[in-house]
């Protein structure tokens, strides 16, 4: 065994012991000791160099960075979240045909595709689709995922809110969480009064219901938008002229 | 993604036209010559009609015509006449010797140019490909790579942007695309430092064609976006890029953007390209079900497309109706002609709008309708389901309507007059805008003969390059005939 991969390794077992401590501060500085070690192995993506232990400095490499994705949504941080599923992905993708198959890749890329719905980017959340082969797609975790986006699309929210009882990953709750936050379902009523202070000054509480403006009558309008019309016939004659 | 590889494999089994071996010889020879007076005198022009008139003798290429072609046009025993022989099997030993004995007293060794050389590479590849000699295919078209990246003349332009074709259509071929992509990206950047425009429209588009190839969307619309743009050179490279640009778009739902360039690139490719065409129809049918419309019936009765766009018909007629039950199955028997046209997802995404139609009809027919009417009619698992459905209809404005939550019951609002709101002029005006944007774009696109209003020529010249521009529209005729 080459001394580098030992000294990570060994770095690696404290790493998850604190893990499982849900010592998360002494987790996230092991973590970044844990990156730049990892630097220094040439086997690992961007190089992909042939190296005697490649396969194994993969497979630590892997296992950390899918360590450090889950350990970003324990600490609730999302740019985190991003960054580090971005260096884990070459695991999967590039080097999935060397590796053996990790147990961790369908609830990972799963919980990616319900952060992009989070965070409503739906068309990465498509992109990402694509790259799922048919077995992935019957996976439990990422159909969870996928079926969630069509409710959402359909506009059957009961459907859901009732989606974070199945949710198939006790670290997909942190993000059905954030669901819900966006879908105003607060559990107190001192959490509505809040928000309402917040976002909506205009809305009034009166007598513990909440009374809406009404949104204003929108005028039929009788007119005819003149200056539009000027603007157009003008141009048809301008375009007109050319012709003949 | 495999139109044009099966269009070429159709037209295989017409090999056995049999031609006598001295005229092809001939032709190619005339060929040459017309590289030869290109290259001195740098008109590219002449080089793309010696491609051009190359193609029409594809079927006719045969290991004893080539291998005497090449003994005429290379110096024997230099690198890459030892080099392309080695590819050919010698069938014929005599003809051949014949053959070097001949060209080898005509030719001395004046026949040293660039862009000869790199034909002679073209011409055994495309043979190689034809013979489905793939390994030996992906071996001819590394080693002319290889060469090419030491040559910088605008002349071999054109014969390259040809060869990078065939290179990745080989790997294509034998399933290792993903091989050439770094590969394909250097050439790229050399051809955007030496202002090759054509090349750099064909490797654009070899590299979208790898990208998607694997389904890498957020690749392929990173190295689009950034890549630099100009006019197009070649009309079907344009029509490709056009088919992965709207591609691209659809997954990343800028349906409308996807739709115009879709249905450009179906308007735009040649009659002849079939398969090219019925790939875009498949890809414009589901975006515009997508958008919400419903394609017209003219649409699936495309001559030769009948029969392709089948599924697409029934799907759109499931979308139609509003009828989930007919949708799922007809989503069911055509599982396996989705996933390989890979629109399955694109699919599943369109279960939403087939609730939208089904709403909506419900929404025309009633003036008021119970909650739980709606759920049934729409084959919804509950009658929340279909209340919240039905509300974030109205908030999308699909349905003009209200729900009364204590009754639950939906309540239609009357339809107003449409004509008596700006929406006609609105069409109109839509429709003038794109038949004026077409008219300009037609004027944009003519082009007229260099130096034709400076000087009055004599009659003959004007003989002669009326005799050429005839030739020239004939073979644009027929290169868009065999080109996909």
């Amino acid at each position: 065994m080459d001394p580098q991969l030992v000294e990570v390794s060994q770095q690696f077992e404290r790493f998850k012991a604190a893990f499982v401590r849900k010592d998360y501060d002494t987790c996230s500085n092991l973590l970044s000791q844990l990156k730049v070690s990892l630097t220094k192995f040439r086997s690992l993506p961007p190089l992909f160099e042939n190296t005697p232990n490649a396969n194994n400095e993969l497979l630590l490499a892997r296992e950390i960075y899918e360590h450090a994705v889950v350990l970003s949504v324990k600490i609730e941080d999302q740019d985190a979240f991003e960054r580090d599923f971005f260096q884990l992905k070459p695991y999967y993708t590039d080097a999935g045909n060397r590796l053996p198959p990790s147990p961790q890749e369908y609830p990972i890329l799963g919980l990616n595709l319900l952060r992009l719905l989070v965070q409503n980017r739906i068309a990465e959340f498509h992109t990402e689709l694509e790259l799922l082969s048919a077995t992935a797609l019957e996976d439990r975790c990422i159909k969870h995922a996928v079926e969630l986006e069509q409710s959402f699309m359909e506009g059957a929210y009961n459907r859901v809110l009732s989606a974070r009882q199945t949710a198939p990953h006790e670290t997909y709750v942190y993000f059905m969480d954030l669901l819900a936050k966006t879908m105003l379902l607060f559990s107190s009523d001192q959490e509505l009064l809040e928000y309402i202070k917040d976002e909506h000054p205009e809305w009034e509480v009166k007598n513990g219901s909440v009374y809406f403006q009404k949104a204003k009558e929108s005028a039929p309008c009788k007119e005819i938008p003149s200056l539009q019309l000027i603007n157009q016939t003008l141009s048809y004659a301008r375009e007109l002229e050319r012709i003949v | 993604m495999t139109q044009d590889v099966e269009m070429k494999e159709q037209a295989a089994p017409s090999n056995s036209l049999t031609s006598s071996s001295p005229s092809t010889l001939h032709h190619l020879k005339e060929i040459a010559s017309l590289i030869e007076t290109g290259a001195y005198a740098r008109e590219v022009r002449r080089i793309l009609r010696a491609v051009r008139l190359t193609m029409a003798l594809r079927k006719k290429l045969k290991p004893s015509v080539l291998s005497a072609f090449i003994n005429f046009a290379l110096t024997p025993g230099s690198e890459a006449h030892t080099r392309l022989s080695s590819y050919l099997p010698k069938e014929d030993e005599h003809e051949m010797e014949v053959d070097t004995a001949t060209s080898a007293s005509q030719a001395p060794a004046k026949h040293s140019l660039p862009e000869l050389e790199i034909y002679c590479y073209l011409l055994v590849l495309i043979f190689l490909i034809d013979q489905k000699k793939y390994n030996e295919a992906k071996a001819c078209s590394s080693a002319s790579i290889a060469r090419l990246k030491n040559l910088n003349r605008r002349t071999v332009d054109v014969l390259a942007a040809r060869l990078y074709y065939y290179y990745s259509l080989c790997y294509e071929l034998t399933g290792d695309l993903a091989e050439i992509r770094g590969n394909l990206l250097a050439l790229h950047r050399i051809a955007t430092l030496r202002h090759d425009e054509l090349g750099q429209e064909t490797l654009l588009n070899l590299l979208l064609r790898n990208y998607l190839h694997y389904n890498l969307y957020d690749q392929a619309e990173k190295l689009r976006s950034k890549a630099p743009r100009f006019e197009a050179h070649s009309n079907q490279q344009f029509c490709r890029y056009l088919f992965y640009l709207g591609k691209i778009r659809t997954i990343q739902l800028e349906y409308t953007d996807a739709k115009e360039c879709l249905l450009q690139a179906a308007r735009k490719a040649p009659v002849a390209a079939l398969g090219f065409r019925v790939q875009c129809n498949k890809w414009a049918i589901i975006v515009r079900l997508l958008l919400g419309e419903i394609p017209e019936r003219t649409v699936f009765m495309q001559k030769g497309m009948e029969k392709a766009l089948r599924p697409y018909f029934e799907l759109t007629n499931a979308v139609r109706i509003g009828d989930l039950e007919l949708f799922r199955s007809v989503a069911e028997k055509f599982s396996s002609t989705f996933s390989s046209d890979r629109t399955h997802n694109l699919i599943v995404r369109l279960r939403h709008n087939v609730i939208r139609t089904g709403l909506r009809n419900i929404s025309i027919s009633y003036s008021r309708i119970s909650l739980v009417d709606v759920a049934k009619k729409l084959r919804l698992d509950s009658v929340a389901d279909a209340e919240s459905i039905v509300a974030k209809a109205i908030r999308d404005g699909a349905i003009d309507a209200t729900l009364d939550h204590a009754n639950g019951s939906m309540l239609s609002k009357e339809t107003g007059d449409i004509y008596s709101t700006n929406e006609p002029q609105m069409a109109f005006n839509s429709r003038i805008a794109f038949c004026l944007n077409m008219h300009n774009e037609a004027v944009r696109a003519l082009r007229f003969p260099p130096n034709s209003h400076k000087e009055k020529e004599s009659a003959e010249k004007r003989r002669e390059r009326q005799q050429q521009e005839q030739e020239l529209a004939k073979h644009i005729a027929e290169e868009d005939d065999d080109e996909f």
